[in-house]
């Protein structure tokens, strides 16, 4: 079965409708990416499921549990994201917190976890993205691709079902991407269900396996990802590919 | 002018200058301190969370204590809360005064330093799963309160000197005592610069504690 599935999502700003009608299934251990030219309605389909958005329409299955996306109660929503992990594009790390605080932050606060619990765990995760040495320190003081980092290590503490990843390297410089997809490639390796929103192809081509090509507020292809690298079957996606090869 | 019956006044004048100065002065800005910062942070948070009805009951509020002169609602106090049977001392209704009027505008402050926070913070809070509370308490307040405490110590130096107002409906303050020092010696002038003088040093203390304060509540890690 399943473990999230998405089925008819809607959403409209203003008279741009950005999302037209998508439908989506992960299962499992899938590491599914979203590739699409800018303005094709991938990040906001991710900032929809994950309701920092609220989509006017669509069904949302997760965890076994159907919801009305355009019509979810704030307790359902809290309960679906503390099963969730969000990877921002801008990292979004607590300005005023430390490296390991905000990693502790949302164990100790949202799910009353004791702290001296919350601190192994913090150090278990940012051990994982190679941060342990930085844990005193202020978000300011680090690298793009350092609070990249931290940012994901924050996401993985919650033991989330699922991590969402909006365009995590697009602020990155070329080294900084790779080490930040380094963490993303062992995640991956480790089973973990992963959506994402990128426009590292080579990502998309070696890591995932299944990928989702929007354009227009609508999939345009999906399937395997091999078999949408190899054999692309539409035109639309053919000249996607021929256009970001290089 | 500077002679030696001038002299011993002032230095006869001047602990019992300060004696009010620290009795009334200072405790008077100091409580109208803290509790304006309540008002306004809890004003200024109905206003970011945009709650229907009390946001329009704060802005009607701030709208009325910023459009009218201190002076005036100090005696719009005096004069008219006895009328609705609420009697209290002059001190404990120049506090209240100066509570309400100064956390109109520091609510303002304070919304503007919360609205400065990037909304990434808010949607990076949830995605943790923490609730609107928790990241309020955690997250935005503290790095508002950052961004405001130079504006609002700004207020509170300004009330210490504003406090002299309080003269008005008869409490007693450092101004007050001043004035009748000089009017029993008939010497005005040199007891005038004096008490100017203890305001200015009241001053230059908070500035100094402004910048310690500064420094305790950091800069998460920038300009260190």
């Amino acid at each position: 079965m399943a473990l999230l599935q998405v089925k008819d999502i809607k959403k409209t700003f203003g008279d741009n409708e950005v999302l037209k009608g998508v439908s989506i299934e992960v299962n499992k251990g899938d590491v599914v990416s979203v590739l699409g030219p800018s303005g094709s309605g991938k990040t906001t389909l991710l900032r929809c499921i994950n309701f920092l958005e609220k989509a006017d329409g669509g069904r949302f299955v997760f965890d076994g549990r159907e919801y009305d996306l355009s019509d979810i109660s704030k307790k359902d929503i809290a309960a679906i994201r503390k099963k969730t992990g969000f990877v921002f594009q801008n990292y979004n790390l607590f300005a005023n917190k430390t490296v390991i605080q905000n990693v502790t932050l949302g164990l100790t606060s949202a799910r009353k976890i004791p702290s001296k619990e919350a601190e192994n765990i913090a150090i278990d995760v940012l051990t994982k993205v190679g941060m342990e040495e930085f844990r005193d320190y202020y978000p300011s003081q680090l690298s793009g691709g350092q609070q990249q980092r931290v940012a994901i290590a924050r996401a993985l503490a919650t033991k989330p079902e699922i991590l969402y990843f909006d365009e995590p390297t697009s602020a990155l410089d070329p080294q900084l991407t790779a080490e930040v997809l380094e963490v993303m490639r062992k995640l991956a390796s480790e089973g973990m269900t992963m959506i994402v929103v990128t426009h590292e192809m080579g990502f998309a081509k070696d890591v995932s396996s299944h990928v989702i090509f929007m354009a227009d507020g609508n999939i345009v292809e999906e399937g395997p990802a091999k078999e949408f690298f190899t054999a692309p079957k539409q035109a639309r996606t053919k000249e996607f590919l021929r256009l970001t090869e290089n | 002018m500077l002679n030696e019956k001038t002299l011993e006044l002032l230095m006869s004048s001047f602990p019992k200058i300060l004696e009010y100065g620290l009795k009334v002065t200072l405790p008077l800005a100091a409580l109208a301190f803290i509790l304006s910062t309540v008002i306004a942070v809890l004003v200024a948070m109905v206003q970011y969370a945009d709650v229907p009805v009390i946001k329009e009951i704060c802005r009607l509020y701030i709208w009325i204590i910023r459009g009218t002169p201190l002076l005036v609602q100090l005696m719009v106090a005096f004069y008219g809360l006895p009328l609705l049977g609420i009697h209290s001392n002059p001190f404990v209704m120049a506090v209240i005064v100066f509570s309400i009027n100064e956390g109109a505008y520091s609510a303002e402050t304070m919304r503007a330093a919360m609205e400065a926070v990037p909304a990434g913070q808010l949607e990076a809070g949830y995605c943790v799963g923490m609730n609107y509370m928790q990241i309020m308490w955690h997250i935005i307040l503290p790095q508002a309160f950052r961004t405001a405490f130079p504006s609002l110590f700004n207020a509170l130096i300004s009330m210490v000197k504003d406090t002299s107002l309080a003269s008005s409906i008869t409490v007693v303050e450092m101004f007050t005592r001043t004035k009748q020092l000089a009017g029993q010696s008939y010497n005005y002038l040199p007891l005038y610069i004096e008490v100017a003088l203890v305001y200015l040093i009241f001053c230059t203390v908070l500035t100094f504690i402004q910048k310690k304060g500064e420094k305790i509540l950091g800069s998460y890690g920038q300009r260190k």
